[in-house]
């Protein structure tokens, strides 16, 4: 682990300049209070379909924000219009304040892995870069280092059709680094990696976030951000449901656990109380009152309880409540 | 921009399909030189004398450039198909940012390789059905005729706008096999003109982009003047390449 995030530092350390000089701007945009990508209602609508609906947020440097939702809440679309691929319905979407078509090198500012799996199987691993880095003037022997960070080099001169899913996201991790950008976005990095491998990509993205850039990655497992991200930005049916640091989601749903024995309606008695109650089977599942609390309401009422505990939600937990009505009843949300 | 171009060439050339349909090119028009050399010739022994004192020597041994073209269509086409095909046309549009100049890298590519495999298949269909005709004893024209030199010297030029509007269909088309029979269909339309009714005929064969083209070199009597038929043909692949960049420009990738 530590020698692959060395190995990050000393790429770096070769364009540090500017590097250096990128970082500050990052720190002077973040003290501006701007994000280094920033969505303004950005829509996106497929004939009736809207796959993605208003989505404003920000994405700051130097953290790992997670970018999570579903299958289909249109993490990837959103992905796309940051990267300038689809074009908005409406709304904007700016990276650094300029549009992504504006960029003039774009590789040098937003390294990008959308599709691992997209290259021609025919052209080697190292033409597959080299074509990318001269599309943007970065000198050849970039090519090398990235293949070598990433632990290709000995797969440069194999064809990409040979290649398993693991190491074509080898590949477009590669790809993403080419430039020495400060903006990375990531779309599901961690599909088709080994358990190594998916160490190897948590390592790397927080490296890269500790240097100062931006990292914007998504997924549709949470507990994965829970071990990767500093952010988190959930979205469903192509909404923004909830935007914090990791340790809001954890803490935002902590649930009590009651299973009454005598005295029936204690769920009314807590909603009425202020409680979110949900029945399941014969328990029910509360949240928004603590343990304490509804014992005492439960002693004033009368009722004997045969079990009160509290739960403390996982982050999958809360992910799973956050997104539930997105999945299950589209749109209601 | 040089970037640009610089990319579309390694991807050209780093996928050996490319320079290979590129190379079978020239031996098919080799090929075809040789063919058709061999069955004017058969054509020649039978004629009449009038007929034989009408024999077109250059036209006889061009006839197979009809499907030269036909492949370097295709060959234009895939440079931007195969990338729909398999992908890579997000990370190349993704590294790019600006959709116009990666139009006119492609362009810049497809422009240069049309070129030069343009001029190398016309030479090699030039030499190899004129030297045929002579060894059958058959009349030959050499490069004191300045219909042969017109040939090789704008027969290339016809190619590589032939190829650009490859290009255009792979561009708009997406798929290599909508653009390379689109391409096929639209060139080899003219050859229908014997069996349609005169007037669409006669129209086909003098305005039709491509052999509103290639017609001037090869039958110069009883078609468009030689700078009408190019401009023709160059002012059709200009609008293509405007309506294609347009699309490619405010479409989804």
């Amino acid at each position: 682990m530590f020698s692959e995030s060395r190995r990050v530092s000393r790429l770096d350390g070769a364009g540090s300049q500017r590097s250096h000089r990128n970082i500050q701007n990052a720190s002077n945009l973040a003290g501006q209070g701007g994000g280094m990508i920033r969505l303004d209602a950005l829509t996106k609508r497929y004939g009736e379909v809207c796959a993605v609906d208003g989505l404003t947020f920000d994405v700051r440097p130097g953290l790992v924000t997670g970018f999570l939702g579903p299958n289909g809440a249109g993490k990837t679309t959103t992905m796309r219009m940051i990267l300038g691929l689809d074009l908005p319905t409406s709304g904007t979407v700016t990276i650094l304040g300029r549009r992504y078509q504006e960029l003039e090198a774009p590789l040098r500012t937003v390294g990008s892995l959308l599709e691992a799996q997209a290259l021609h199987p025919r052209r080697t691993a190292r033409d597959h870069l080299l074509y990318l880095a001269r599309s943007n003037g970065l000198p050849d022997r970039r090519v090398g280092e990235v293949l070598e960070l990433v632990g290709l080099a000995d797969a440069a001169g194999k064809r990409a059709g040979g290649f398993s899913l693991g190491m074509c996201q080898r590949l477009g991790i590669a790809a993403a680094l080419l430039g020495d950008p400060e903006v990375l976005l990531l779309d599901e990095p961690v599909n088709g990696l080994d358990p190594e491998g998916v160490l190897w990509i948590r390592t790397l993205l927080r490296d890269l976030a500790a240097e100062g850039r931006t990292v914007l990655v998504s997924s549709h497992l949470m507990s994965e951000m829970a071990v990767t991200a500093d952010r988190l930005v959930v979205i469903g049916r192509g909404r923004l449901i909830a935007e914090g640091g990791i340790g809001e989601f954890t803490g935002a749903a902590t649930e009590v656990l009651v299973r009454v024995s005598e005295g029936a309606g204690f769920g009314a008695r807590l909603e009425l109380a202020g409680a979110h109650v949900r029945t399941r089977g014969d328990e029910l599942v509360v949240t928004g009152m603590t343990a304490p609390d509804i014992g005492r309401l439960a002693a004033a009422e009368g009722v004997v309880l045969a079990e009160l505990s509290p739960r403390r939600a996982s982050l999958e937990d809360t992910f799973m409540e956050l997104t539930r009505d997105s999945v299950e009843f589209g749109g209601v949300r | 921009m040089k970037g640009l171009v610089l990319a579309e060439w390694t991807k050209f050339r780093s996928v050996r399909a490319m320079p290979m349909l590129a190379a079978a090119v020239v031996v098919v028009s080799a090929l075809f030189g040789w063919l058709f050399a061999q069955a004017s010739a058969a054509e020649y022994v039978q004629a009449t004398a009038a007929e034989q004192a009408a024999f077109d020597p250059l036209q006889g041994g061009f006839r197979g450039i009809f499907i030269v073209q036909v492949l370097v269509a295709a060959l234009g086409a895939l440079v931007a198909s195969t990338e729909y095909g398999f992908g890579t046309i997000r990370a190349t549009v993704a590294a790019a940012g600006r959709r116009t100049r990666l139009v006119a890298a492609k362009a810049a590519l497809v422009a240069a390789v049309g070129l030069v495999v343009g001029a190398a298949a016309v030479l090699v269909m030039f030499l190899v059905s004129q030297t045929t005709l002579a060894m059958l004893g058959v009349p030959r024209v050499w490069l004191d005729d300045p219909a042969a030199v017109r040939m090789l010297l704008l027969g290339p030029g016809v190619l590589e706008l032939v190829a650009l509007f490859g290009l255009t269909l792979g561009i708009t088309l997406r798929s290599t096999a909508s653009a390379v029979n689109t391409g096929t269909a639209f060139l080899l339309l003219p050859v229908l003109s014997t069996i349609m009714p005169k007037l669409l005929g006669d129209f086909l064969i003098t305005w039709w982009p491509n052999t509103a083209a290639f017609r001037p070199l090869l039958s110069p009597e009883d078609s468009l003047p030689l700078w009408a038929g190019m401009g023709v043909l160059s002012a059709f692949v200009t609008v293509m390449m405007v309506s294609a960049r347009i699309r490619f420009r405010t479409r989804d990738v």
